[in-house]
């Protein structure tokens, strides 16, 4: 099964949560499909077999692994089923049940692999099915109170055919962690590529460009052949976001219900794939969106109807890839933000200026500001006091950007755009005040040669005119907590969304492809500053955050310390 | 055990010790008392000692990248054979000036919770085997507030040599959350 060393049963337990995670989820999206087609009076007998199905195949591998509370479980829901299957009457009435029963089944199966398991919650659900199929067996003729007519049977290879293979895809599993350690391993040859590189310039310059070309020729196909690897492994490494979106629908369901509202999840795109470490790392930023845009952004159905609007909310979850990033969206159709109510908490933090009036764009904006999208009612899903501020940083260290946009009365739209990986950049090396800083290629608008006649200056404050746009420019060095200078060359225009701002730098060196590696936590997470690459010499760069400096406010673009 | 010895006899007492250390517990326990392995730097003219444990190697100073807006006691990253390493000034923690990159500087590579950190030092001076009995407590009004990270003094014939907690020196214990942009 595998070579690696270690506890067997581990393992075993590892590749049963990788099996049986989604098969719990599919039970989950099933089960939310027809209760709508079951309430809609269709009996929906083809996939309340598929359904029945899945039970079954989770129940037979659970019971190998010994993991018998989820065995219980996925057996009493079969009885459910089995009940139902009997009394069709019954089955909208009885979709609720077997949802909270897909609920704890699908929390139990993550689980599994981490340490033994509390029956609390199966057990509720056991005894809570129970008491339903006993109150709804008085006066048939049924006399047994709980159908025990099925026994628990070992799954048969034809059932692990129909999940699995379809003859034509041959795939293997592979640890994630190996798939992380090949693309370390690529990352050293990278940067020795790197440095290979320019010895072979400076020896050329030493020897005046003689009898080189051979080498040359060696070190250009074999750059040719590394990029291809790095190609090749980045493929490996890509997951469908569908395995993200696939959580949504029982999370829709439940929120919905809590808060009384009506809500349908539309998902899009969900064939979008990303590199599995921004997949791994999506789910959380996209769960707060999604609950909020329940909970604070959607009506209650009485009051949409009131507005003209039907009485069922949609929540629309899309992705579409870009060239080398992928556009994510959470829309809602609900009430929309309240910009006056943006700006005035805003004024309250502090965060702008009283007699300041800023754009709309800008006003939503703030809503990403720490301490101003929380509100002050707790509630038991989403309002663990996390706000959008909490969510725009998990957006920002997976080298991404989050942007909202909204019309009131109507909804909201969130629009985030990730890169496809996260391991390799592609970047525009820059020199300021005597080291080398990386900027992420997808965030460069343009880089030009300035002189100090193009920049003009209000108030300590510099801007430019680009492309027949007023900008706001800064000195980058001054920014990065160096010393201004009265004449800087060269001009980055760096992009974050709409926002455009230009970067005096020193020098600009080209264009470089990096390996991105994170900054220790004892740095202290400087604000402008994403990460750190080696270059081809050996030594480190630091790699900007461009995104963020192009959202610095002007109060804080002239000042040397940011926070 | 004797502190002023000669360097031959020191040796050949370290020497022993090394013997001892490797044949097990039968002998060891008659070994005079238990002692410390200790890692000696400088900085100014002070010695410091830091237990060998946490030392994972000693390497001449490598170019160091600055960090914008790290915290004042990081000097900056290096990298140490593809490994991106923080690299503090421990001198501007202990009240000294920053320092001066002589070719006897060094940067002191240890393990900290599971992670590499260097520590820019002006002089590694020595690997010493210190007794117990000649670790004693720092005198209370030495160690302040500020100066928590002295843990204790250890004598090594008229030399005093202060043994420091490295987490506490290190500033690691309050890893910072993430700074907000508007604060």
């Amino acid at each position: 099964m595998n070579d690696d060393a270690g506890n067997p049963f581990a393992e075993l337990l590892e590749e049963y949560v990788a099996e049986c995670a989604p098969l719990a989820q599919a039970v989950g999206d099933t089960l939310v499909t027809l209760e709508r087609r079951w309430e809609e009076g269709d009996p929906a007998d083809q996939l309340f077999g598929t359904l029945k199905g899945s039970l079954h195949t989770l129940k037979g591998n659970s019971a190998m692994l010994g993991l018998t509370a989820i065995q219980a479980l996925a057996h009493c829901m079969e009885d459910v089923c089995a009940f139902l299957g009997e009394r069709p009457d019954l089955r909208p009435a009885a979709s609720g049940l077997l949802l909270r029963g897909a609920g704890v089944l699908v929390e139990m199966v993550g689980r599994a692999a981490r340490g033994p398991l509390s029956a609390d919650r199966s057990e509720h659900f056991i005894s809570e099915a129970r008491e339903f199929i006993q109150a709804e067996s008085v006066g048939t003729e049924t006399s047994a109170p709980y159908p025990e007519r099925r026994r628990f049977e070992r799954r048969t290879g034809s059932e692990v055919g129909e999940l699995g293979s379809d003859g034509v895809v041959s795939t293997i599993r592979v640890d994630a962690r190996r798939l992380d350690g090949l693309l370390e391993t690529f990352g050293e040859t990278m940067i020795a590529g790197l440095g290979l590189r320019e010895a072979v310039r400076d020896l050329a310059i030493r020897h005046r460009g003689a009898g080189f070309t051979d080498l040359e020729h060696a070190l250009t196909s074999l750059e040719k052949t590394l990029k291809r690897l790095e190609g090749a492994l980045m493929a490996t490494r890509l997951v469908s976001i569908a395995t993200v979106f696939g959580r949504f629908n029982l999370l829709v369901r439940e929120v919905a219900n809590a808060h009384e509202k009506r809500v349908g999840l539309v998902t899009s795109g969900g064939e979008t794939q990303l590199d599995k470490t921004v997949i791994d790392r999506l789910g959380e930023p996209l769960v707060h969106l999604v609950t909020n845009a329940i909970i604070h952004g959607l009506e209650s159905p009485a009051e949409r109807e009131r507005s003209g609007k039907p009485s069922e909310a949609t929540v629309t979850l899309s992705a579409v890839q870009r060239s080398d990033r992928v556009i994510l969206t959470v829309t809602d159709d609900g009430r929309g933000l309240d910009p006056e109510r943006i700006l005035h908490k805003a004024r309250q933090l502090g965060a702008v200026a009283a007699d300041a009036t800023p754009s709309r764009e800008e006003v939503f904006a703030m809503a990403f500001l720490p301490g101003l999208s929380t509100t002050e009612r707790v509630s038991a899903l989403a309002g663990r006091g996390v706000g959008l501020d909490v969510v725009a940083n998990s957006i920002r260290t997976l080298g991404g950007s989050i942007e909202v946009a909204s019309e009131p009365g109507k909804g909201t739209k969130f629009t985030m755009s990730l890169p496809l990986t996260l391991a390799v950049l592609r970047s525009l090396l820059v020199a300021v005040d005597g080291e080398r800083y990386a900027l992420p290629l997808g965030d460069v608008a343009e880089s030009l040669r300035v002189t100090n006649e193009a920049i003009h200056e209000i108030d300590g404050h510099g801007m430019m005119l680009w492309r027949g746009q007023v900008i706001p420019v800064s000195d980058a060095a001054e920014v990065l907590g160096g010393s201004a200078r009265a004449s800087r060359n060269y001009c980055v225009v760096v992009r974050s969304g709409a926002r455009r701002r230009g970067m005096l730098v020193d020098g600009l060196l080209g264009h470089q492809d990096v390996v991105v590696k994170a900054l220790d936590p004892s740095l202290g997470r400087p604000p402008t500053i994403s990460g750190a690459t080696i270059l081809g010499d050996g030594r480190v760069a630091c790699i900007l955050d461009t995104a963020r400096f192009a959202e610095l406010r002007a109060t804080e673009a002239s000042t040397a310390t940011l926070s | 055990m004797k502190q002023e010895l000669k360097p031959s006899a020191r040796d050949s007492l370290l020497t022993f010790a090394d013997d001892v250390a490797h044949q097990g517990v039968a002998v060891r326990a008659e070994a005079a008392e238990p002692e410390r392995h200790l890692v000696i730097f400088s900085l100014d003219r002070e010695e410091f000692g830091i237990p060998i444990a946490r030392a994972r190697e000693i390497v001449r100073v490598p170019e160091i990248t600055r960090v914008p807006q790290a915290p004042p006691h990081i000097r900056g990253v290096m990298n140490l054979r593809g490994r991106i390493l923080p690299v503090v000034e421990i001198r501007t923690r202990f009240g000294l000036e920053r320092a001066e990159l002589t070719s006897r500087s060094r940067v002191v590579v240890v393990e900290a919770h599971g992670r590499m950190v260097g520590i820019l030092v002006d002089v590694v001076s020595q690997v010493v085997k210190i007794g117990e009995s000649a670790i004693v407590p720092p005198p209370d009004e030495v160690v302040s507030q500020r100066a928590d990270y002295v843990s204790n003094v250890a004598r090594v014939g008229p030399r005093l040599i202060i043994l420091i907690e490295l987490d506490k020196a290190l500033l690691l214990e309050n890893v910072s959350t993430p700074a907000p942009l508007i604060s």
